[in-house]
């Protein structure tokens, strides 16, 4: 308590002081300082380069990405419910059998193979969530195929084609491997699997885009019940997402699908706003093309380019391959084609 | 003249349209310029056939229809020897086809299928593509046309390094001898002017490229004529300029000063103004590995060469204006050849090495806006690659024949990414062997990335 006393707290003012005229001064920061020799053998390390991540950095990293959540509380609900209950009705089932009551018996069984049933369906979305991530994984690592050398690049063609649920003798990839040079490097490899493997993938998911987008604009255009036509439409887009996954070897479970939604719709939000401000131009116009439809046409319209764009934009965020940067489907190519076939239904009418 | 002003026209109305492009290809003598343009004529015969063009989209989306050699628009000019350079690849044992000792001109004729249909273009289109061969000491004449007599003769002798200089130390020490002021004698400077021959020569087969006038190393019919009588002057390298001007006629100064004038207006200048102004594409090709073998003051000599060699060139965008009057090149490849002398994964080395080399007029490209691409080719691929297991180590290596015509399989060593100091060329040094072309079996030449160099010179105008 005493030595409090004497230290007065930090923020408090400072006394007054003294000073003598020859006490020396501390040399303020304009006076440049001097000359230091080092050691030529003293560790350094070039500036440029980048200082070794500590760990307490890498901790720090991972604390402010993005918060992953992990459900424990569900999981472990999930988890012991199975475990417990199917521990209980086994334990209970020999009893029941001998006891001679064969109700509680069968009761027994039917939890028994209900609780197999939902293990199973969960294990199978577990594993479906995986290939999800082992899909975007393969993403960012064929991202990097123009620096890797020939035999990295050659190795993750094989991971591809796994993927893809390509066979050895599958014609493409045999047409791949005639194509192939030992002295070709990643950029080149990347041409050819884009050319070879992916490029029949992506016609596929034009045409079917394109395919899926007319006939919703024309059901709806046609439909007398609106409200139904919207369930349909989201049943239909849903398909069709699903469809363009399985095109690029890809299987979507229910909580992959959903991730996979959020993802996509992310991006039309956000990404998809950017482009949309950048070809307003021509979004405009099929705004005017749509007001020479008749209403009804013209509700189809937008709803049919909603699901090429939701079509697209999924086909963007799972083909392996990224996009080059004119490689890439537009909207303008299935605009006029959504067009057409409006038209030619209105004159029909 | 009326026919030759139909041809202009002509030449004229298929430029406004840009169904024609004229490809230089440049490159010092042995650099592979006749290979690489018997490859080109050969692959675009087989395209869509037998050629493997992958790395080219118009060929591997089937596009590409075939290419003829058509007739040449200057017929004064003998026809780029193709067949010849065939039967020599099909010879038995095969050869490299003959350097090239002439110009040579030759015209093919792609079509292909255009990538988009529209209402106003047809089914196929054609392209037209003038190909120019020529020897490649003839090349190094150009940047001459930049020098007079006293500016050239202090220019070649001051920049030599060591090496050099001791090959051209024996005409060194007989020119020294030579006044300036004094009459000149016929003899006495023919005498010396063949030795001045004699020693470029020697210099070349040492692996210099640097050397003028390149007429002297490959003189075609001007052999002993008085215009390839003179040579640089050691006397004049402290000499004073307005002295030397009022020298007379007969004096040996002024005569070689008008035999190198009458040099530059008669010879290098028509042969630039004929043949080299208008391009609009080109492909610089360059023998990196035999550079490497030769050593750092030979590499460097290159390196400026090909620094001098590329002013004479017009870079620049392309509009219709300047397409029709002042072509222009607004794209360059720049080539590694001889790249099957190495293993696959050295390529990328090989190509960082080439731009070390080519470095000074990269920037000037890239300040006049010109996309350069620079990769490693071999337009007939002599060797196969492989891999060794050797002592418990894979290694790659290379299979093929050398110019001896032995059967080895040999990893030939690795290519440095930067240029090593000097001294390790007498500790180690390089040595990359050369091969001779593997016997054909039928179909196109196999060939290293001459697709993508193919795509990158003239895929654009195959859309």
């Amino acid at each position: 308590m005493s030595d409090r006393r004497h230290e007065p707290p930090e923020d408090d003012p400072r006394p007054a002081r003294r000073f003598t005229l020859d006490e020396p001064a501390t040399p303020g920061p304009e006076i440049p300082r001097p000359r230091l020799d080092f050691d030529s053998h003293l560790p350094s390390r070039p500036l440029e380069e980048e200082a070794p991540v500590s760990r307490a950095e890498r901790d720090l990293e991972a604390s402010l990405g993005r918060p992953r959540k992990r459900r424990w509380g569900l999981l472990t609900l999930l988890g012991g419910g199975i475990v417990l209950g199917s521990v209980e009705l086994a334990l209970r089932l020999p009893e029941a059998l001998l006891g001679g009551d064969w109700l509680s018996g069968g009761w027994h069984l039917l939890g028994l193979g209900a609780i197999a049933l939902g293990a199973g369906a969960l294990l199978r979305e577990a594993w479906r969530l995986r290939r999800l991530k082992r899909h975007d994984a393969l993403r960012s690592r064929l991202a990097r195929l123009p620096e890797a050398d020939a035999a990295e690049a050659l190795s993750l063609a094989k991971v591809l084609k796994q993927q893809l649920g390509l066979d050895d003798d599958h014609p493409h990839w045999q047409a791949f491997l005639a194509a192939r040079e030992p002295h070709h490097g990643g950029a080149e490899i990347q041409q050819l699997l884009a050319h070879h493997l992916l490029a029949p993938r992506d016609r596929q998911a034009r045409r079917l885009i394109s395919r899926m987008s007319g006939e919703t604009a024309v059901m709806v255009a046609v439909s007398p019940l609106t409200l139904v036509d919207m369930f349909l439409v989201a049943w239909r887009n849903l398909a069709m997402i699903d469809r363009l996954c399985r095109l690029y070897g890809l299987e979507l479970g229910y909580a992959s699908r959903l991730r996979l939604l959020r993802n996509v719709l992310y991006n039309m939000a956000f990404a998809g706003a950017t482009e949309m401000a950048s070809d307003a131009g021509v979004e405009l116009l099929s705004l005017n093309l749509a007001g020479r439809l008749s209403a009804r046409a013209g509700q189809g319209m937008g709803v049919g380019l909603l699901t090429a764009r939701l079509g697209l934009r999924t086909q963007r965020l799972t083909r392996p391959l990224v996009f080059g940067e004119s490689e890439a489907p537009r909207m303008a190519d299935l605009r006029s084609e959504l067009w057409q076939q409006l038209r030619r239904l209105e004159k029909q009418e | 003249m009326r026919q030759s002003l139909t041809r202009e026209l002509t030449n004229l109305i298929e430029r406004g349209r840009d169904r024609q492009l004229r490809l230089a290809v440049t490159g010092l003598s042995r650099s592979g310029k006749t290979a690489f343009l018997t490859s080109l004529v050969n692959q675009l015969r087989h395209a869509g056939l037998e050629a493997r063009l992958d790395l080219m989209p118009a060929a591997r989306e089937g596009r590409l229809l075939g290419a003829r050699r058509v007739s040449q628009p200057d017929l004064g000019v003998p026809r780029f020897p193709y067949d010849q350079a065939m039967a020599a690849l099909d010879a038995e044992p095969p050869r490299w086809p003959e350097p090239t000792r002439g110009i040579s001109e030759l015209r093919l004729s792609i079509r292909y299928r255009p990538a988009r249909r529209g209402l106003l273009r047809a089914d196929t289109a054609e392209l037209n593509l003038d190909l120019f061969d020529y020897p490649g000491e003839w090349l190094l004449d150009l940047p001459l046309l930049g020098h007079d007599y006293l500016s050239w003769s202090r220019a070649m002798l001051a920049g030599a390094g060591e090496q050099r200089r001791a090959l051209l130390a024996e005409w060194e020490r007989v020119a020294a001898g030579l006044d300036p002021a004094a009459e000149a004698n016929e003899a006495e400077l023919a005498e010396v002017a063949a030795l001045y021959a004699h020693s470029l020569q020697a210099a070349r087969e040492a692996g210099f490229a640097n050397l003028q006038p390149g007429r002297f190393l490959l003189p075609g019919d001007l052999e002993g004529a008085p215009v390839l009588q003179f040579f640089p002057l050691p006397a004049l390298a402290d000499a004073d300029d307005s002295a030397l001007a009022k020298l007379p006629p007969e004096s040996v100064y002024a005569t070689l000063a008008a035999r190198f004038r009458h040099y530059q207006q008669h010879i290098v200048r028509p042969f630039y103004r004929d043949h080299f102004r208008r391009f609009d594409r080109q492909i610089v090709l360059v023998d990196v590995l035999g550079a490497l073998n030769a050593g750092p003051e030979r590499f460097e000599d290159l390196s400026q060469a090909l620094a001098t060699l590329m002013q004479s060139f017009d870079y620049g965008k392309r509009s219709l204006l300047s397409r029709l009057f002042s072509p222009r090149i607004d794209r360059l490849a720049i080539a590694a050849t001889k790249a099957d002398h190495v293993t696959p994964e050295q390529h990328a080395n090989l190509t960082t090495l080439l731009e070390a080399l080519l470095a000074e007029p990269l920037q000037d490209l890239r300040y006049a806006n010109v996309p350069v691409k620079a990769l490693s080719l071999a337009a007939i691929r002599a060797t196969e690659a492989h891999e060794v297991s050797h002592r418990n180590e894979r290694s790659p290596a290379l299979r093929g024949t050398t110019l001896a015509g032995e059967e080895v399989l040999v990893f030939p060593g690795e290519v440095p990414a930067k240029l090593p100091e000097p001294g390790f060329w007498a500790r180690q040094g390089f040595d990359f062997r050369a091969f001779r072309p593997a016997p054909r079996e039928g179909g196109a030449l196999p060939h290293i990335r001459l697709d993508a160099a193919l795509d990158w010179l003239i895929g654009d105008k195959l859309q």
